[in-house]
């Protein structure tokens, strides 16, 4: 019999035990090539070559699923090697040569890893077009991410898994060289040690979080290079995982540690229990944890990101475009006709319709502004005022006078202070006016047209001026649910043509902005439902493997008289702190990161992220708390059946 | 003097149809309040068994069984180890020791989960470490301590809840002479001194000889019973040794 073959009988005939492990291979493979096929696909590929941001994107989100598909598969394939170290001392006594069983090894590990890179990447295939398709209805895009089976795609998953692949066997390999028979026979036997706690270990991990933290909050350079990109990003990304390493390394035995100190809780019921165990696993469990806790924040980013981008493209359309329906008045038929379309779409009826006469006038301002103002458009106080009332926005402005108010003019950061003290002289056919600036307000009237210089004045004020110029007469409608007004928005901006820079309808500027930002969301998204998908796997597989090892644990304290309602309260509150701790830590990171990106974001759009944010948290947790329950359950259903 | 344990006609058959197997045999058993029993026989007679059900941690197929007035089969899981934590006491072969917790955490478990204020369960943990001689190792875990270490920690948890009953399965199965022999000088002095009840089961003659009262099972079914009475720990041993080659099969391998 040749060694290869023993090594195929060997897999074949327990295939039970490697089921765990194979499954495990499968599933990373997966993740990462349909990951992989999207970066390759031809619409992507286009996004990436156009934005750097992006290629950056992709180039940090390949690296992080590497690592995890690399720790995930190296967690699970020692697991699986302890599980056989008796199987192998026992081929050792039974007189096999040592070379023989290191090579043995070494080809059932390679077998194995070949057999799951085929399954994988047929499943992948499969599953990534299916994954496509359910991105692209959530989206509600009609953008279309082509994933067919790309060659790229498929050498390069095959590449990472080799090594990896390769890796475990020489790993395998050298198993009967790195152990003595003894070992391999008492391994169960042999006691974790019981940690000290260490203060050093604490303040470095400290110090490490500390340091990565201010790298990604640091402003960005003027210069903004990959280089850059990598040094700071790179850094700040390594120093947060040894950082997070540490922390919870020093800090859970620190917190055990006093649990311990207060005698009348700790001995009372099962919690002496839960807290020695936990103590006793504390390096497992802090390597567990570091691994949920930066999936978790890399998964609340994502999920925060994609959903940011929905949240933004609103706002921002609501910007540009404050109303359902705008135009130009051009006489009582046109306006009618207009007014007719709209109010026949009975899906969408009208909540507020207005006119706004608006006055165009030449203006000169006191002080140097990096903006081009004329013609300066006014508006009154009382139109200011009901459009705010009609948009549902508490801004309202009080002018008396000569006073004037500016709106904040769209896509500029222009603060109160630039304005403060300043005044504009407007030119009319006769004579001029001078009009003091006491406000700045942020609340838009019209869609947006450069320049887009708005001025709000007393009502006073506006009749006087209206009596030499004339006002242009706009009529603005606000309908119910405008988000899906297609069909209307589509016969309105026909019959408008082009009042403004931009489309006239509400409709037609959410759904363009949604179109653009579609692949970036798409990519946010997939990536936040891959790492959710992994950071659920890797708390049930680690706990379901917990499970088995503690089986005898239970066991005994069911001999002396623990009942089954006591083990499972037993079970959900050490599974809270395997839980929880990690979930804290990871909101806490994915906040630091998201409020930088936020701060990016919300400086090129003007929006406040902080809702979406928490919506992205929100959820997470949610679901957190479902495989929270899904693994107390299982786990409970392993040692106390 | 009140009656500990009464078990009637116990059965316990093990598989299902067609094959069928009866590890025990309408067994009677009484044991009385300070007594030390014994229960000898060959290797598959049926001895774990029979702890494992008077432990309630295993159901008999058929009987009665009543321990210290409280009728077993009546009782849901709930009560049943709620009756386990406070009325017994075990000691296996294999110790049965939680490797997460230090000697002392492990010796006082049963008191932990029966909520006791932690005076009192201080108190307590040093007299039985102190009766078992373990005061040293209190702050060791149990892989750092030897075989005999292990089960006189076992011992101490046991008997920290002063159970009305302790059931011990081959206790010095796993230890060597010296340290056997000091467990059973312990549960002897347990017996005379605290007045506690214990039920041993044993294929070892020397341990059995420590026991007041011998039962001895072969196939399931009783087989014969020797009291020690007013005989030497020696000379009860003989007589343990006689039965045990009358019972053949499994006498070969405690000599
Ligand atoms: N769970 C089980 N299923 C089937 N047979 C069992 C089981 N447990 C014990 N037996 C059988 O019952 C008999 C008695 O076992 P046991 O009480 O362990 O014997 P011993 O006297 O050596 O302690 C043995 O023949 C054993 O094979
Ligand atoms: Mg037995």
């Amino acid at each position: 019999m040749t060694l290869f073959s023993l090594a195929r009988k060997n897999i074949k005939g327990n295939f039970n035990n490697y089921f765990v492990y194979f499954v495990t291979l499968v599933f990373s493979m997966v993740i990462y090539y349909t990951f992989t096929s999207l970066q390759y696909s031809e619409k992507i590929q286009e996004s990436i070559e156009l934005s750097d941001t992006m290629s950056f994107m992709f180039g940090v989100s390949s690296i992080i699923l590497i690592l995890f598909v690399a720790i995930f598969i190296l967690y699970s394939n020692s697991f699986f090697t302890r599980k056989r170290k008796k199987e192998v001392g026992l081929y050792a006594i039974l007189g096999l040569r040592k070379k023989t069983i290191a090579k043995m090894l070494f080809y059932e590990n390679l077998i194995m890893g070949i057999i799951a890179i085929v399954i994988g990447i047929i499943l992948g295939t499969l599953l990534s077009k299916l994954f496509a398709m359910i991105l692209i209805k959530l989206m509600g895009s009609i953008a279309e991410v082509d994933f067919g089976i790309s060659i790229l795609a498929i050498t390069q998953t095959v590449i990472v898994f080799m090594v990896i692949i390769l890796f475990t066997s020489v790993q395998g390999y050298r198993l009967i060289y790195r152990f003595t028979l003894i070992e391999l026979f008492y391994d169960e036997k042999k006691g974790e040690q019981i940690p000290k706690v260490s203060l050093i270990t604490a303040v470095i991990g400290v110090i490490f979080l500390v340091v990565s933290y201010w790298l990604i909050l640091k402003p960005f350079p003027d210069e903004f290079t990959t280089e850059y990109l990598i040094k700071n990003y790179g850094i700040a990304f390594v120093a947060l995982v040894i950082g997070t390493h540490l922390f919870f390394r020093s800090v859970t035995v620190y917190l055990l540690r006093l649990s311990q100190k207060n005698k009348s809780r700790y001995y009372r019921g099962t919690r002496i229990i839960e807290t020695s165990r936990l103590l006793f696993r504390i390096r497992g469990n802090a390597r567990t944890f570091t691994v949920i806790a930066l999936l978790s924040a890399a998964t609340i980013c994502f999920l925060g990101a994609t959903y940011s981008g929905y949240y933004s493209n609103e706002k921002r359309a609501k910007e540009v475009v404050p109303f359902s329906y705008s135009h130009l008045s051009k006489g009582p038929e046109f306006d009618s006709q207009v007014e007719s379309i709209i109010k026949a779409d009975h899906r969408h009826p009208i909540k507020a319709q207005l006119d706004i006469p608006v006055i165009q006038v030449k203006g000169i301002l006191s002080f140097q502004l990096d903006y081009d103002i004329n013609p300066v458009k006014l508006i009154s106080e009382s139109t200011f005022n009901k459009v705010a009332n009609a948009l549902n926005k508490d801004e309202t402005v009080s002018l008396s006078g000569n006073q004037a108010a500016v709106i904040q003019p769209r896509f500029t950061e222009y603060t109160k202070s630039v304005f403060k003290g300043e005044n504009i002289t407007i030119q009319l056919h006769q004579g001029s006016n001078e009009l003091p600036f006491v406000h700045m307000v942020e609340s838009n009237v019209l869609p947006f047209d450069y320049p887009d210089f708005f001025l709000v004045v007393s009502n006073e004020m506006f009749a006087e001026i209206a009596k030499k110029e004339a006002p242009l007469t706009y009529k603005v409608y606000e309908v119910e649910n405008e988000v899906t007004a297609q069909a209307t928005s589509k016969k309105v901006n026909k019959l408008v043509g082009n009042d403004f820079q931009v489309s006239s309808s509400f409709y037609t500027e959410y759904k363009q902005g949604k179109e653009g930002n579609a692949i970036t969301l798409f990519i946010f998204g997939f990536l936040g439902l891959v790492f959710l998908a992994a950071t659920g796997s890797i708390i049930y597989f680690k706990q379901l493997t917990e499970a088995n090892e503690a089986k005898g644990h239970y066991e005994i304290l069911r001999k002396i008289g623990v009942n089954k309602k006591d083990i499972r309260k037993s079970i959900k509150r050490q599974s809270l702190f395997v839980f929880g701790l990690p979930l804290t830590i990871g909101i806490l990171h994915s906040c630091v990161a998201l409020y930088f990106t936020s701060n990016f974001i919300s400086n090129l759009i003007g929006i406040n992220l902080i809702f979406p944010i928490l919506m992205a948290i929100v959820f997470f947790v949610i679901i957190y708390a479902v495989y929270y329950v899904l693994t107390v359950n299982t786990y409970n259903r392993i040692v106390n059946k | 003097m009140k009656t500990i344990v009464e078990a009637k006609q116990i059965k316990k058959v093990y598989g299902a149809k067609g094959n069928v197997f009866s590890a025990l045999e309408d067994i009677d058993l009484t044991v009385m309040e300070g007594e030390f029993v014994g229960i000898m026989g060959p290797s598959g007679a049926g001895k774990s068994t029979l702890l494992n059900i008077l432990a309630t941690i295993d159901e008999p197929t058929a009987g009665d069984i009543v321990v210290d007035g409280i009728n077993l089969t009546k009782m849901n899981e709930e009560q049943l180890s709620a009756f386990r934590r406070d009325k017994l006491g075990f000691l296996f072969q294999d110790y049965n020791l939680l490797d997460t917790l230090t000697v002392k955490e492990n010796i006082i478990l049963p008191l932990a989960l029966a909520k006791l204020n932690v005076e009192e369960l201080e108190r307590r943990a040093d007299e039985v470490a102190d009766k078992f001689g373990i005061r040293d190792i209190l702050n060791k875990y149990p892989y750092q301590i030897s075989g005999g270490q292990k089960q006189r920690t076992a011992a101490s948890r046991a008997i920290i809840s002063k159970p009305n009953l302790i059931l011990a399965d081959e206790p010095t199965g796993a230890l060597d002479s010296k340290s056997a022999t000091d467990l059973l000088e312990s549960l002897k002095d347990l017996n005379e001194q605290d007045k506690a009840t214990i039920l041993m089961v044993t294929h070892d003659a020397y341990a059995a000889s420590y026991c007041n009262r011998v039962l001895f099972i072969k196939d399931g079914k009783i087989f014969t019973e020797l009291v020690k009475g007013k005989r030497s720990r020696k000379e009860f041993f003989n007589k343990v040794l006689d039965v045990l080659s009358a019972l053949g099969g499994g006498a070969n391998d405690v000599i």
